[in-house]
C-alpha cells in the first residue's frame, strides 16, 4: 500500500510536466493576442512589445521556462535567499503601505482580469467548486446507488424501467435546461431559495442537484449492472440458503461487491465535479472554477489556462490515488 | 458495509470545511447588478461603463457632473472652486481642505499630478491617453517616452531613463501643483468641455503612497510596470463617498460609507452590494425575486416583450401619461405618479450612443473592383432607401428613437443635432440613377458585413430587404465571428458594415472626430479636407456658442450630404428597478449614473425625496429611449 502511494506521488510531477507541456503548446496555438483588449483602443506597438517582454510572451520557450520557474517556487527561493525580497518588503513597510503579495508557487497574473493574480482567482473559486462538487457527488451517490439497487432487485419490473428511464433522462437532458426549470419552479414560482445567490448553505442545493444528475444516472446504471451480476452468483445463493434476511443479502453481500465499479468511477467523477461545470455555474451564477476553463481559452489568458488545468490535473491524479487506496482497503483481494 | 460509508464521510468533511470558511455578508442597503464583474479598479486603465460606474462611487475628481441637469453642470468635487484664464487655456483649481482619502490623509494637488502622469505615460497603456493630450506638452512627452522605450536595449540603465522621464514630465507637461491645495493645468488650446474631462473617472486621483509600492521599473525593458493587488480591499485607498470593503472575483463587491468623505449629507445609504451576475436571464430573476434593487443592463431576448407589457400598462392610463408627457415630466416621475405595477419596473432610457452602418469610402474595394460607395450620391441613395423606423420598431423593439444624426439629440446642452436624410425610396432611386446606375439590377452585389450575436443578423436582413425592394440592387449578407469582423473593419475589407459608438465626454466631437481623415477609428476611410477643416476651426474657436454652430455644420455635412455612415437608431439602456422604491437614477442621455445618489424611498435613511430631471417641453428634447461599451472600439458597440 505504501509502495503504491509512494510510486504514484513520484509519478505526479512527471505527469504534470507532460500535461503542462501539452496544454501550453495547445494554448499557445490558440489564435489571437492575449494582450489585446477585446474592444478597446490599441496601445502603441512599442508598449505592446514591452508588455510582451515583461510577461515573457515574446517566445514559447522563454514563457515555458519562466512559468515553471515561478510556479515551482524556484524564483521565490532564489529571491528569498539573495535577499531581494526582504529589501522590497522593508522598502514598502517604510512607506506605511502594504507591499505586493508574494506567492511561493506563483501562477502569474491574469492577462484578462488585470487586477487579479491566478493564485487569488483559484483561491476564491476552488472552495466554491469543492463545496458544489462534494454536495453533487453526495447526492449522486445516494440517489444513484438506491435507484440501482431498487432496479436490480426486480430487473425489468416497473420500478426498474422507471429508474432506467430517469437515468436516461438524467444523462441526456442538458443541465442548462434542468437548471433553468429548477430555478423557475423553486425560487420564482414557489418562492423557495434565491436566484443568483451564493454563500448560504441552501444556495448550493439546486445547483448541486442539477450537477449531480448525470453522475447519479451513471452511478445508477453501474450499481444496477453490478447488482444483477452478483445477485446471480453462487455466494448470494449460499447467503440466501443460510436463511439471511433479504435486506442483509442485498446490502451486505451484493452491494459491497457491486459498489466496486462505482468506487473506481468516483475518482474522476469527483475531480470533474469539484473543478466546476461551466453551464451549471452560469445558470445558477456560482462563482466557481468552471467559467475560468472556458473564459481562459476564449481570452487566450495563458496564465489562467495553465493555472486551472494544472489544478484540475493534480486533483484528478490525487483523487484517483485516494480511490485506489480505498479500493484495496474495501476489497483486500485486489493487489 | 461500514467501509462503504468512508467515501461519503470524506465528501461530507470536504463540504463542511468549505462551507464554514465562507460566511455571507449582511444585507446591504442597496444592491445592484453591474453586468458581471468589473475589469479593473485602476482608474487610469479603465475603459468600460461598468468600471466607471464603480469608480464614481469610490473616487471623486476635481469636479463632478450634476447628472440631474440637462447640461450636466460641472459641480465642485475635490476642487471647491476654479479660475479659468481669459484665453481659456489655463485652469487653476483650488482644492478643498476637508477632501480626504479613506485613511484620513488629505487629498493634495500632487496626487492629481501623479494620477494624470499615469494617464499620460505610454507605459500605462491607458485607453484614454488621447484625452489627456489636451494638456500642453503631453503629446510631445508621450512621443518622447515611446521613442525612448523603443530605443531601450537590454543592459541600458532603466533607472536612469526613469529619472529622466520624471524630469522631462515636470519640465514639459503643463500640469503642476503650485502648493498642496492649488493645481494648475495648462492646455494646448481652449477646450470648452475640459471640466467634463476632469469629471471623467480616468482623471480621478489615486493614492501615490500605495500605488508606488506596486510600480517597478522593469530592468529589461525600461518600462514602468505595475503589479496588481492595490485595487483590492483592505489595501485600496479611495477618496469618494464610499470605500471598498470586499471584492470577491466574479462574485461580489461590497462598498460602505467612507467616514472621511467631506460631504456625508449627500448620501442616503450606508452600504452597497454589487453581486456579479453574468447570465442575462438570472439578472431578471434576481430582480423579480427581490435579491437586487437595480439591474443596470437588461439583455435577455424577451426584454422587448417586457417593454411591450409596460406600454400596455401605459395604455391603461393613456390620458394621465399623455398629460404628464406634455408637461415634459421625467419618464421616471411619470412612473412614480402612476400606480405601482410590476410591469412598469422596466425602463428604456435614451443612451449616449448611436447604431449606424459604415460605408467603405475608398475608391477601390479590397479585391480591386471599383467601389460604387466612394460616390456620396450612392451612399445617400442607400441611406434614403433604408426604413429606420421599421428597424427600430419591429426588429429592435426597445423603444429606441430613430437616428438621423450621430450625436443623440438633447444630450449636449446648446447643441442642435441635424435632422439627417428622410426615408424616401423614389428620391433614392432617382439619386442612384443620377449617379450612373440606371439599371440597379446590374449594381454590384452589396455585401453587408456584421458579427454574429446581439441580433445584428436580424437588422441586416431588414436592411437588405429594404435595399433589394426599394433600390432593386442585389444584396448579400456576410456574417463573421467578432474578431474577424473587427479585423475586416480595420483593413477596409468590406463594403457596408454594422457599427456603433458611445460618446466619452459631453461634446459633439466625441462622435464627430470619428470621421476625421486621420482618426484611428475612421474605419470608413472617409477623407474630406473640408470636414477636417471644420473640426479644426471648431477647435480654434474660443466662443462656445459659435464653436457648437461650426460643429453642427460639420455633422450636417456627414449625415445629410456625404453619409460615410447611415445613423439608424440611438441606443437605449434598459434598466430594471421600481421607481416607487428607489431614486437616484438619471434619465439624461449621457447615462453616467452616480450610484451614491441612490435613496431607497422605503427606508428611514436619507431624505426619501425622489430626484428627477427638470421638466422639458416635448419637442426640444426626446421622448423615450442597450448596449454597454463606453466609447472605444469603433464599429463594435454592443
Amino acid at each position: 500500500m505504501i509502495g503504491l502511494i509512494a510510486r504514484r506521488l513520484l509519478q505526479l510531477p512527471l505527469i504534470l510536466l507532460v500535461i503542462y507541456t501539452l496544454t501550453l503548446t495547445l494554448a499557445w496555438a490558440v489564435p489571437g493576442d492575449p494582450l489585446e483588449n477585446p474592444e478597446g483602443r490599441r496601445p502603441p506597438p512599442e508598449v505592446v512589445e514591452a508588455m510582451k517582454r515583461q510577461y515573457n510572451l515574446d517566445s514559447f520557450w522563454s514563457f515555458y521556462w519562466s512559468y515553471l520557474d515561478n510556479a515551482l517556487g524556484l524564483r521565490y527561493a532564489r529571491e528569498s535567499l539573495s535577499g531581494a525580497a526582504a529589501w522590497r518588503t522593508t522598502d514598502a513597510a517604510a512607506h506605511g503601505e502594504a507591499p505586493p503579495a508574494r506567492y511561493i508557487f506563483d501562477l502569474g497574473p491574469s492577462l484578462q482580469y488585470e487586477d487579479w493574480r491566478v493564485n487569488e482567482i483559484i483561491a476564491g473559486a476552488l472552495p466554491v467548486s469543492v463545496t458544489l462538487g462534494a454536495a453533487a457527488i453526495l447526492v449522486a451517490l445516494l440517489v444513484g446507488v438506491s435507484a440501482g439497487v431498487v432496479g436490480a432487485v426486480k430487473p425489468n419490473s416497473v420500478a426498474d424501467l422507471s429508474t432506467l428511464t430517469l437515468a436516461l433522462v438524467g444523462i441526456s437532458l442538458p443541465s442548462f435546461v434542468i437548471g433553468t426549470l429548477l430555478l423557475l419552479l423553486f425560487p420564482v414560482l414557489l418562492g423557495v431559495g434565491k436566484v443568483a445567490s451564493w454563500g448560504r448553505l441552501g444556495d448550493a442545493i439546486l445547483p448541486a442537484l442539477t450537477l449531480s444528475l448525470p453522475f447519479a444516472a451513471y452511478i445508477a446504471r453501474l450499481t444496477r449492472m453490478g447488482m444483477i451480476e452478483h445477485l446471480g452468483s453462487d455466494f448470494i445463493r449460499t447467503a440466501r440458503a443460510k436463511g439471511l434476511p433479504e435486506s442483509r443479502v442485498l446490502l451486505k453481500h451484493a452491494l459491497k461487491n457491486a459498489f466496486l465499479p462505482v468506487l473506481s468511477y468516483l475518482g474522476p467523477a469527483t475531480a470533474l465535479a469539484m473543478t466546476g461545470s461551466f453551464v451549471v455555474e452560469k445558470v445558477f451564477n456560482v462563482p466557481g472554477m468552471g467559467q475560468h476553463f472556458v473564459n481562459g481559452v476564449l481570452n487566450k489568458d495563458l496564465f489562467l489556462i495553465m493555472g486551472v488545468v494544472l489544478i484540475f490535473a493534480t486533483m484528478l491524479i490525487v483523487f484517483n490515488l485516494v480511490v485506489d487506496v480505498l479500493y484495496r482497503w474495501v476489497d483486500p483481494r485486489i493487489e | 458495509m461500514l467501509k462503504l460509508v468512508v467515501p461519503v464521510l470524506i465528501l461530507l468533511v470536504a463540504l463542511g470545511a468549505s462551507v464554514l470558511t465562507d460566511r455571507p455578508q449582511p444585507k446591504a442597503d442597496f444592491s445592484f447588478i453591474n453586468r458581471g464583474d468589473i475589469n479593473t479598479l485602476d482608474l487610469q486603465r479603465m475603459s468600460w461603463m461598468q468600471d466607471f460606474r464603480v469608480a464614481r462611487i469610490l473616487f471623486e475628481g476635481l469636479v463632478k457632473n450634476d447628472v440631474f441637469t440637462w447640461d450636466y453642470t460641472p459641480k465642485p468635487g475635490v476642487a471647491e472652486s476654479w479660475d479659468v484664464s481669459a484665453d481659456g487655456i489655463t485652469y487653476t483649481f483650488h482644492l478643498r481642505a476637508d477632501a480626504k482619502w479613506s485613511n484620513g490623509v488629505p487629498v493634495t494637488s500632487g496626487h492629481f499630478v501623479y494620477a494624470w502622469r499615469r494617464a499620460i505615460l505610454p507605459d500605462t497603456a491607458s485607453d484614454y491617453f488621447k484625452l489627456f493630450q489636451l494638456v500642453d506638452g503631453a503629446q510631445e512627452f508621450y512621443e518622447w517616452r515611446t521613442a525612448a522605450l523603443a530605443a531601450f536595449k537590454r543592459g541600458d540603465d532603466a533607472q536612469e531613463l526613469w529619472r529622466e522621464t520624471e524630469r522631462t514630465f515636470r519640465e514639459q507637461v503643463g500640469i503642476r501643483a503650485i502648493d498642496d491645495r492649488t493645481l494648475e493645468i495648462r492646455l494646448v488650446r481652449p477646450v470648452p468641455y475640459f471640466l467634463d474631462i476632469c469629471a471623467f473617472s480616468c482623471a480621478y486621483p489615486v493614492y501615490p503612497p500605495l500605488v508606488k509600492q506596486y510600480e517597478t521599473v522593469d530592468a529589461s525593458t525600461g518600462r514602468l510596470k505595475i503589479e496588481s493587488g492595490w485595487t483590492k480591499p483592505p489595501l485600496l485607498v479611495s477618496n469618494g463617498p464610499f470605500k471598498l470593503v470586499q471584492w470577491r472575483f466574479k462574485r461580489d463587491m461590497r462598498l460602505e460609507r467612507n467616514e472621511h468623505y467631506w460631504n456625508p449629507t449627500a448620501i442616503s445609504i450606508d452600504s452597497i452590494n454589487i453581486p456579479s451576475v453574468e447570465d442575462p436571464n438570472a439578472t431578471v430573476l434576481a430582480f423579480s425575486s427581490g435579491a437586487v434593487d437595480w439591474v443596470s443592463d437588461v439583455i435577455p431576448p424577451y426584454r422587448g416583450d417586457m417593454l411591450a407589457a409596460k406600454q400596455a400598462f401605459y395604455d391603461e392610463h393613456a390620458i394621465e401619461v399623455a398629460t404628464m408627457r406634455t408637461e415634459g415630466l421625467d419618464q421616471l416621475e411619470i412612473d412614480r405618479r402612476l400606480p405601482d405595477d410590476p410591469r412598469a419596473h422596466i425602463h428604456a432610457i435614451p443612451a449616449f450612443g448611436t447604431y449606424f452602418y459604415n460605408f467603405n469610402c475608398e475608391p477601390r474595394l479590397q479585391d480591386g473592383r471599383d467601389n460604387p460607395f466612394s460616390d456620396p450620391r450612392v451612399r445617400r441613395a442607400f441611406a434614403m432607401a433604408l426604413d429606420k423606423r421599421r428597424v427600430a420598431e419591429q426588429v429592435r423593439r426597445l423603444g429606441e428613437p430613430v437616428a438621423g444624426c450621430l450625436t443623440p439629440p438633447g444630450s449636449i446642452g446648446g447643441y442642435v443635432s441635424p435632422a439627417g436624410v428622410p426615408y424616401d425610396p423614389p428620391a433614392a432611386r432617382k439619386l442612384l440613377a443620377d449617379a450612373g446606375y440606371s439599371d440597379p439590377s446590374r449594381f454590384i452585389t452589396v455585401e453587408i458585413l456584421f458579427n454574429k450575436d446581439s441580433g445584428h443578423d436580424l437588422i441586416a436582413q431588414a436592411i437588405a430587404k429594404d435595399w433589394q425592394e426599394n433600390l432593386g440592387v442585389p444584396v448579400a449578407l456576410v456574417q463573421r465571428e467578432i474578431k474577424v469582423f473587427r479585423n475586416d473593419l480595420k483593413k477596409q475589407n468590406y463594403m457596408v458594415s454594422r457599427a456603433g459608438w458611445y460618446g466619452d465626454y459631453g461634446d459633439p466631437t466625441t462622435f464627430l472626430e470619428l470621421s476625421r481623415s486621420t482618426d484611428g477609428n475612421n474605419d470608413r476611410r472617409y477623407n474630406n479636407p473640408e470636414y477636417d477643416a471644420l473640426l479644426d476651426a471648431a477647435n480654434a474657436e474660443v466662443d462656445p456658442a459659435k464653436r457648437l454652430k461650426i460643429l453642427e455644420r460639420a455633422e450636417k455635412m456627414i449625415v445629410e450630404r456625404d453619409l460615410p455612415m447611415i445613423p439608424i437608431f440611438h441606443y437605449s439602456q434598459i434598466y430594471l428597478f421600481n421607481a416607487h422604491r428607489m431614486s437616484g437614477i438619471s434619465t439624461h442621455p449621457r447615462q453616467e449614473q452616480n450610484m451614491y445618489l441612490v435613496d431607497m424611498l422605503d427606508d428611514p435613511k436619507g431624505a426619501n425625496r425622489a430626484l428627477a430631471m427638470p421638466p422639458r417641453v416635448r419637442g426640444s428634447g426626446r421622448d423615450l429611449g442597450g448596449a454597454v461599451r463606453q466609447g472605444t472600439g469603433g464599429g463594435t458597440g454592443q
